[in-house]
């Protein structure tokens, strides 16, 4: 029986590229939630950190990871595993996806803050309330407000641009 | 009862350990419940969408705590082995406080119990992250991260009501003088908790949590002029309001959260949604 190795590369590949049900131009490589990924023989372990610990996404996200790993070649069993340890930060969000969340009219969590590099180059932000206000992501203006703390999903909240008069939506500082 | 639901509980539900995590999640489930009935009904939108994301926190986090109670002993299933600790029991398996039970009534009512109550959390998950079972203190650390937003509703809510004119201010005075001393049921010892406590699990356990509590809530109260409903660490919780970690809880469980609750669940046992 011909056996053909799993691509550790390519499980990351297809892994990074799933996208976020609620946020589909975002990806789950992009919000920074691939934790660990592990071959064994043709077996493949994902560890996954959830942004909330109560997004009912998860179990979609899973579904379509253990989708998207079992069509490589060579793979038997996928699982996935959520842990919370570390937990899940907005620093993880890639610049890419900061820029994909605004696109979508979602405020992205910090802004150009100079801070000490992350390893994967990312920058760390504050982990406090976020006190200031986030740019608007129609027309960047500061003079924005948070009207809520609580959004459609557990990781959104209500915030007003003052200068556009346009209402949008910020990602939490989980 | 199911079959499937007696099978997978009854050999977790006995020890120290699955009491202390019960009591823990078994008020998120309650409390997120209670919070569900603003959804489509509360006095403005950005509190619909409030109670809404609060609710949904705490059925996760009860969701989240069942899972870290079975541990690896459950069967490969664990969608089905959570939902039967969740919602398969009787409810004198419950082990959340009665104060979590009771019925929404009006906003006043609901802020002065969610008040109360998630001051009450953030001190358990502070102790929980502490744990001597590193899943435990993991698991508490991220909830206790996310509970920030809830606080900050509750305090924002507390001092616009407190701070409002004679009606809002005497509305949240009568909330809070029926709630605080039913609150006090928070702090009751889950079965053989000593033991828990002892092993580390949960390093300060309920009753332990009772004065960090009043620390935080007494100034709040006393700065709003309600200082005569300050709590007293000695008072107990009325008699109708106590036993809840015990099993024993009023009709507002028995006849009204619990059946509505369950009530899939026990139509279609094994049912996945």
């Amino acid at each position: 029986m011909p056996t053909v190795t799993v691509d550790l590369a390519e499980v990351r590949r297809v892994v990074d590229r799933v996208p976020d049900p609620e946020l589909p131009p975002v990806t789950i490589g992009m919000l920074g939630m691939v934790h660990h990924l592990e071959v064994t023989g043709d077996g493949v372990v994902v560890e996954l950190l959830p942004t909330f610990s109560g997004c009912p996404a998860t179990e979609m996200i899973e579904r379509d990871v253990v989708d998207a790993v079992e069509a490589l070649d060579g793979v038997g069993t996928v699982q996935v595993r959520f842990r919370f340890d570390p937990p899940w930060t907005p620093d993880r969000i890639d610049d890419v996806g900061r820029e994909r969340l605004r696109e979508f009219g979602i405020a992205p969590p910090g802004g150009p803050i100079a801070g000490a590099p992350r390893p994967e180059g990312r920058r760390a932000l504050p982990l406090a309330l976020p006190q200031p206000s986030r740019p608007c992501p129609y027309c960047g203006s500061l003079d924005t407000v948070r009207d809520s703390a609580f959004g459609p999903t557990p990781c959104r909240d209500l915030r007003f641009c003052s200068a556009c008069q346009q209402p949008f939506e910020a990602f939490k500082t989980a | 009862m199911s079959e499937i639901a007696t099978a997978a509980t009854a050999s977790l539900e006995g020890s120290p350990r699955s009491q202390v995590l019960l009591a823990i999640a078994d008020d998120a489930l309650v409390t997120g419940h209670r919070a569900s009935h603003w959804t489509g009904v509360a006095p403005s939108i950005e509190e619909d969408l409030a109670f809404s994301t609060i609710a949904q926190d705490g059925v996760n986090h009860a969701d989240i705590w069942y899972e870290v109670l079975m541990g690896d002993n459950h069967a490969a299933d664990t969608r089905a082995a959570v939902d039967a600790l969740g919602l398969g029991r009787r409810p004198t398996g419950y082990r959340h406080a009665v104060v979590c039970e009771r019925p929404p009534r009006d906003f006043a009512f609901t802020l002065a119990r969610h008040w109360a109550y998630e001051h009450f959390d953030a001190l358990r998950l502070d102790a929980l992250a502490r744990s001597s079972e590193p899943d435990i203190a993991a698991v508490a650390t991220k909830l206790r991260h996310e509970l920030r937003y809830h606080l900050e509703h509750a305090d924002h809510w507390f001092a616009r009501l407190a701070a409002g004119g004679d009606d809002a201010a005497e509305r949240l005075r009568g909330a809070l003088a029926s709630v605080l001393p039913e609150a006090l049921g928070l702090f009751e010892p889950a079965p053989d908790e000593d033991r828990a406590v002892g092993d580390g699990v949960m390093p300060t356990g309920h009753p332990g949590l009772m004065a960090p509590w009043l620390e935080t809530v007494a100034p709040a109260l006393e700065d709003a002029g309600f200082a005569d409903l300050v709590p007293v660490e000695a008072d107990m919780p009325p008699d109708d309001a106590a036993g809840g970690r015990s099993g024993r809880h009023t009709n507002d469980f028995v006849e009204d959260v619990w059946p509505e609750m369950t009530a899939l669940y026990r139509a279609h046992p094994g049912a996945r949604w």
